[in-house]
Order: structure tokens, then C-alpha cells, then sequence
């Protein structure tokens, strides 16, 4: 039987229902006048989220009520635990209902405003983002939510799965903090504080983003990768220079190492340094602009976008799910089943 | 051994993962109660002597007895799992590996592309001895493709997703986020699809290949702007700032590298904003401020940069503005919200506080929680309760050097 799922919010409330609707759930979402500021047009937002869902426009209390006990699973996100609970949150009888605000639904600042680049402030990602000497830098586009919608994809699930009847608080704040490398046990076991170093990854040398001929290359050399790398410098004495033996002595010389670096790829172009990396086998990777992602011919060779068939639209290119089970990819039509006459999904 | 309450109980794992973003996807199913062997390779937790202070430090007192346990990063990650430690490159040890899948749910690893069928554990082979097993694999690029074999982490593939075009002080200063941060994207997608995989199971009754690309992970993140591209409107890296909302940004406070993050979502915000901050156009709407962002800024910054970021966020939250401080870790621990939550829990040895799971609902608790367990501690557990091995046979695979509880010399 075809999962009944009612969305309510955001982008993040989106994002869950866009998983459901790739995985064959029936996702009728409640179209709001404003969900927030979004870091894309409200078309591509709409394409990219809503693809596959039934659109209704409509503040009716009593139906969306009716929606919403009548439906498997509940998703809502909400701008504070107060605004959750107005929504009338807690008298809906869904088997499963997932409740996502900033803050969580308890607790000092469950009511404190909230936008993205303030969540990823106090999260413990600005502090770490950009040059050590300048303002950081705050994460743009839609991670916070689209990480939460995941993990709210995945207790909903399980919850099924158990056929269990559950309310989820998840918190976007406490996601943040789920989500850390090692800010805090580096803190709290090395009494260390972790610092920002623009583009650098710092702990293993090289990691940087250089300039080359025609834009940018990211180059992440772990300490096992080093000799590969002399390889692909096409300077293998630097393996015997007593600067550079260990990755602590590459973090003393830093600065040596990375003008080395930066001079032999300056003149080069972004293809001959990916090609180069190949053969070398070392983790490196291009800057590639939106054009150069659309038109990847790995992405293109792995049918990782799906093209709308949508009558009335543009044929988009659209990003499917980061996974695929049985090598089937899980798309579905661009652009929402509009209808003002959703059939109700009554008892 | 069953894992903590949950509403993954009775699910079997058996977690090959390494490095952070298939621990951490293992982490939130074994939060939800699956439970979790940690198949490891003896060298999985480095050798008997660390070269030198791992990057989160160490579980306790600093030179720790056995090194390859106490490495803070590696413990945060391994709650609630058991360790088996077996060299599965031996013949007994991939047969103990495949008796073991025959009775489990899922296997979950992300290795490159071609590791585990270099070893005969490719899911052919795998599904052999189990039809319903669900087989996760996470290499960087994908099993498929040109790029399958390239060597990928985290911080290589964030360029290619597009996110750097929008991550920068500006479009001449792209920045890499340097956080690796594709790895928590792919993490929390494998436990999505681990989730669907087994409800997708519970129907069929079959098994599933799912494959999960970090490189795809990254480029789904960029989808909206990716869209916006193709409808003629390409996006540009603003800094701090927003395309949608203004004032948005990262301001100055008192003492040294101490800031505050504050947007006006709405126009209402923006007005209670030039209730506080002189000189600010209480009638400017959005494109107003957003071409007078610069002087916006400049007054922001001359009110902030006189207090604190914890008094700053408190007036401005007391006006309905959305701000909060810029955290660094120490503030993370003293935050009174994470606090309240509970959410650092100090289960873990030495009573070192770890990130919880921020997933609350009735029937979860983390006083069930189990500390990561010591290099293969559950190998006896294990073999005889998956599989009812007696004690002689343990004991020959351990004789055989199958076993290992610490690494080689």
C-alpha cells in the first residue's frame, strides 16, 4: 500500500517529503503564503524540492486536520516550538509525526528566531569557515535543512518499519552539533580549540585549494598520499627533502611546500591537472562552475540527473538522490501535480 | 548483545566503515537501536604506536597504554557497536565474515570502488550466502563511471559540486569549507538509504545493492542553484550575504575573533532592527537594503562591536531579530540550550562529554548508551551468539591469527 505523507513547512520539510515522493510515498504538501528566504529562485526551489508531490494551497484548518489523521506520516517544520504547537501540532492522531524547528521543541531558545546563517553560527560551523584574520565565512545554501530532513527521513522509517506510532522532535541546532568532525572531542580530549584557515584543512599538508590556468583545483593529501604526490609534481627529490619527510615537518614548512605546489600548477590547466591526478592516483579535484557540474561526463555517464518530462516546462536537469538501490534512480516528473482538488484521504 | 532501545531492535549491521562519514551514518542507526558489529581489520585503529597525537586527541590521560583505543575522534564516532576484529584477507576469516552476513541485515562499508570485491565480498558474492542482505557501498564517486576509480575524500569533491562557487568572500575568493563537510552529507543519506533499503525488504523480501556516491551527495546539496543556472539566472558567491534577505551577516563583537550572525528574515524583523540600531530606514524594503547593504552594514557593525556576542543575540532576540553568537567549541559545551537537552553526554570513559543523537523521541534514552568498544572485545560474544561457535573454534581462529584484540607488532 502507497504511504499516505502530509508536509507542512520549509525547506527542510521539503527535503523530507522529496525523499518520500522518490520512494513512492503518495506526499501531499500544504503550499504556504512564505516558507522563509531561500538561497534559489522560487522556481528552481519548487522544481528541485517538489517534483512528484501534490500541491494544495490552502490555510483551512479543519482540512489540513482531516489531512493529517488521515494521513501515515506527518511532517512539519516550524519556525519555533511555540509555532509548532499553534499549528495545532500535538492534536493530530498521524502514527508517525516529525517536528522540525531550529531549536528543538524544549528548552531556553525554543522560541528564539532562527535563519540559516545564525543556526550555523551557533552550530560550530562560522567559527571554523574562512580566513583566520577576516570575518568567517557562513555556509551558504540549504544544508541545515536538507541534513535535518535526511535524519527525519530516517527516524520516520525506522519508526515504520517497527510499526511503532512515535513523535520526533528534531532539533536543526542539535543536528549541527551531531554533525561535527572533531571540534568537540578536540576540545574537550586535546584542549584544543579548533581554529578557521580559509581554504586549508590544516591537520594534513598539502591540503589547499590552489590556482592554476584557468580556475581552481582542492588538493587533500593525507600522509600516505605524499609519495603520489612527488609523482604528479613531477619532483620526486622532494621526497628526500628534509623539510617535507613527515606530514608534521610538511606542517612546519607549510608555507615552502604550498609555494612549491602553486608554482607547478599555475601554468597548468584544470583538465591536464585532473588527468594528471588520475595517473597518479591522488586525491585532487577541479572547481568546477554550475555548467561544468550539469555537463560532467561521470555525472552524465551515471544518469545522476533526471530529466523532466513535465509538458509545460523547460527540460530541466534535475539532481537525483546521493543513492540508488538496485541501480535504479528514484526519480520522479519535475514540477508538483498541482491540483486545488486533492482528494481527500479519508478513512 | 542486543543494541539499545529503539525501533531499529532486531536489525543486524555489520559496519566495514572507516574514516567519518560511514561511522557516523552507522552511528544514527545504532542510535536508533540496530545492533552493530564493527567488522575491523587489525590495522583498522592504526598500530600499537601512534607517530603522533591524533587529531581529536586522546580518551583520557595523553600517552594512553593502548593508543589504537583512546583516540577521542575514532571513539565519538563507535557508540553502541561491538568489535570484531578478523583479517578477512584469510581464507577462515572471510569465511567467519560470510557466516556472519548470512544471519545479518545489512553490510555497510566505504571502501573505494573495487576493495571488497578485490577481497571476494563484492555483493555478488555476499548476496550468494544471503539473497536478503542489504549491501551498502559509499565509494567517493561511485562504483560506475569515469571517475569510479579516482581517489576521493571529502574536501577533493566539495570543488566539484558546485558549493565552491558560492562559498568565498566574494567570486574571485572561493573558499573550500575545508570541514570535509560532503562526509556528514553523505552520512546522514546512508542512513536514509539503509532505512528505505529495509522497509523496501520488508515488502519484497529481497535483498538491495545500494550504492551511495559522496561526489552525488555534494551536487545534490548544490540542486537549487544548479536549477537556477539552467533557468537563466546563475548564481554568484556574495560573502556573507544572502540573495534574499538583507541585512545578513557575520559582524564584529568585543574581544578577540568574537562574532555574531544576524539576518532580518522578514520586514517586520527589519523594523524591530531599526528599533535598535540608530540610523537604519525603518520604510526600506528588501531591494532598498539590499543596495544600501554596505552602509547597513557599517552601523551594524558600530552597534555590535561595543558588546558582547551573548548580550548582542539576547537584545537582538528580545526584538524578534534572528542572531545568535558565532560559536567556537568551548561555547558549544556552554551553550544553555545544548544543556538543557542534555545533549553532550559524558557515558563515554573518563566521562568525556560526546555529541548525542539529536533524534528525540519516546523510547530513545542515552543513559542505555555503550562506550566504543576496545579492539575486538565482542570477538567471542560475536562468533558465538551470531553463530554458535564454541569455544574451541574461536579459540583455533584466534590460534590461526584470524582474531586479533589489538594490532600486529
Amino acid at each position: 500500500m502507497v504511504e499516505r505523507v502530509l508536509e507542512i513547512g520549509g525547506y527542510a520539510a521539503g527535503y523530507c517529503g522529496r525523499l518520500f515522493a522518490r520512494a513512492g510515498a503518495d506526499v501531499v504538501r500544504i503550499q504556504m503564503d512564505s516558507v522563509g528566504p531561500a538561497w534559489a529562485s522560487d522556481e528552481a526551489m519548487s522544481a528541485f524540492l517538489h517534483g512528484g508531490k501534490r500541491l494544495l494551497s490552502s490555510a483551512d484548518g479543519q482540512l489540513i486536520a482531516e489531512l493529517a489523521n488521515a494521513a501515515d506520516i506527518l511532517i512539519v517544520e516550524a519556525q519555533t516550538a511555540n509555532a509548532l504547537s499553534a499549528m495545532d501540532f500535538d492534536g493530530f492522531s498521524t502514527p508517525v509525526k516529525l517536528a522540525m524547528t531550529p531549536f528543538g521543541r524544549t528548552g531556553p531558545k525554543c522560541n528564539w528566531n532562527a535563519s540559516g546563517n545564525v543556526m550555523l553560527a551557533m552550530g560550530g560551523y562560522t567559527h571554523l569557515m574562512g580566513d583566520p584574520d577576516r570575518a568567517p565565512l557562513s555556509l551558504p545554501g540549504h544544508y541545515l535543512e536538507f541534513q535535518t530532513a535526511a535524519l527525519g527521513y530516517t527516524a520516520i522509517n525506522a519508526c515504520r518499519m517497527a510499526g511503532q506510532h512515535k513523535v520526533i522532535d528534531l532539533g536543526m541546532f542539535e543536528t549541527l552539533l551531531a554533525l561535527s568532525q572533531f571540534t568537540s572531542v578536540r576540545w574537550q580530549c586535546a584542549g584544543e580549540q579548533r581554529e578557521r584557515h580559509g581554504s586549508d584543512f590544516w591537520y594534513v599538508v598539502p591540503s589547499n585549494l590552489f590556482v592554476c590556468a584557468d580556475g581552481w583545483v582542492y588538493l587533500n593529501i593525507v600522509p600516505s598520499f605524499w609519495d603520489p604526490l612527488t609523482v604528479f609534481l613531477e619532483r620526486p627529490e622532494l621526497l628526500l627533502d628534509s623539510r617535507f619527510l613527515t606530514n608534521d615537518l610538511r606542517m612546519e614548512n607549510r608555507e615552502a611546500l604550498h609555494a612549491i605546489v602553486g608554482e607547478i600548477l599555475a601554468p597548468l590547466s584544470k583538465a591536464e591537472i585532473f588527468a594528471r591526478a588520475q595517473a597518479c592516483r591522488i586525491p585532487l579535484g577541479v572547481v568546477q562552475s554550475f555548467a561544468e557540474v550539469l555537463d560532467d561526463p561521470h555525472l552524465q555517464a551515471r544518469s545522476f540527473f533526471a530529466h523532466s518530462n513535465a509538458r509545460d516546462v523547460q527540460p530541466w536537469r534535475i539532481p537525483e538522490n546521493p543513492y540508488c538501490i538496485n541501480g535504479e534512480r528514484r526519480t520522479v516528473g519535475l514540477g508538483p501535480i498541482t491540483s486545488e482538488q486533492v482528494p481527500l484521504w479519508r478513512a | 548483545m542486543a543494541g539499545v532501545n529503539g525501533p531499529l531492535n532486531g536489525i543486524k549491521i555489520l559496519d566495514l566503515t572507516h574514516v567519518w562519514a560511514g561511522p557516523l551514518g552507522v552511528r544514527f542507526l545504532a542510535d536508533l537501536g540496530a545492533e552493530v558489529v564493527k567488522v575491523e581489520a587489525p590495522y583498522g585503529r592504526g598500530p600499537q604506536q601512534f607517530p603522533s597525537t591524533p587529531i581529536g586527541g586522546w580518551i583520557g590521560k595523553a600517552d594512553p597504554e593502548e593508543p589504537w583505543n583512546r583516540n577521542a575522534l575514532f571513539t565519538k564516532l563507535h557508540r553502541n557497536r561491538q568489535s570484531f576484529c578478523v583479517d578477512l584477507k584469510q581464507a577462515d576469516g572471510r569465511n567467519a565474515f560470510l557466516e556472519l552476513v548470512r544471519v545479518a541485515d545489512v553490510v555497510i562499508e566505504n571502501f573505494s570502488a573495487t576493495a571488497m570485491r578485490s577481497m571476494g565480498l563484492g555483493y555478488d558474492a555476499l548476496a550468494l550466502a544471503n539473497p536478503q542482505i542489504i549491501y551498502v557501498s559509499m565509494p567517493g564517486f561511485g562504483a560506475t563511471g569515469p571517475y569510479s576509480e579516482r581517489v576521493a575524500f571529502g574536501p577533493v569533491v566539495e570543488p566539484m559540486s558546485g558549493l565552491t562557487n558560492m562559498l568565498g568572500y566574494g567570486p574571485d575568493e572561493p573558499r573550500n569549507s575545508a570541514l570535509a563537510i560532503m562526509d556528514p552529507v553523505a552520512a546522514v543519506h546512508s542512513a536514509a538509504a539503509v532505512v528505505e533499503a529495509l522497509r523496501q525488504c520488508q515488502i519484497t523480501g529481497a535483498g538491495a545493492y545500494v550504492e551511495l556516491s559522496l561526489h552525488e551527495g555534494g551536487v545534490t546539496y548544490s540542486g537549487p542553484w544548479l536549477l537556477d543556472h539552467q533557468m537563466g539566472h546563475t548564481p554568484v558567491c556574495m560573502g556573507n550575504r544572502h540573495p534574499n534577505m538583507a541585512p545578513h551577516g557575520i559582524y564584529p563583537c568585543l574581544g578577540q575573533d568574537q562574532w555574531l550572525a544576524l539576518a532580518c528574515v522578514d520586514q517586520m524583523q527589519w523594523r524591530a532592527l531599526c528599533g535598535l540600531i540608530p540610523g537604519l530606514a525603518q520604510e526600506s524594503d528588501l531591494q532598498q537594503r539590499q543596495k544600501a547593504a554596505d552602509d547597513i552594514d557599517r552601523k551594524i557593525r558600530a552597534w555590535t562591536q561595543n558588546q558582547s556576542k551573548a548580550q548582542a543575540s539576547e537584545l537582538l532576540q528580545a526584538s524578534g531579530i534572528a542572531a545568535g553568537p558565532v560559536n567556537g567549541a568551548a561555547d558549544l559545551f556552554a551553550d544553555t540550550q545544548a544543556q538543557f537537552r542534555n545533549f553532550f553526554v559524558p557515558y563515554e570513559q573518563f566521562d568525556t562529554p560526546v555529541p548525542g543523537n539529536p533524534i528525540h523521541m519516546a523510547g530513545l534514552a542515552s543513559h542505555q548508551w555503550t562506550q566504543c568498544p576496545d579492539l575486538g572485545a565482542n570477538n567471542h560474544d560475536v562468533l558465538s551468539q551470531w553463530l554458535g561457535y564454541g569455544d574451541a573454534q574461536i579459540s583455533a581462529l584466534e590460534d590461526a591469527g584470524v582474531l586479533f584484540n589489538r594490532p600486529p607488532d
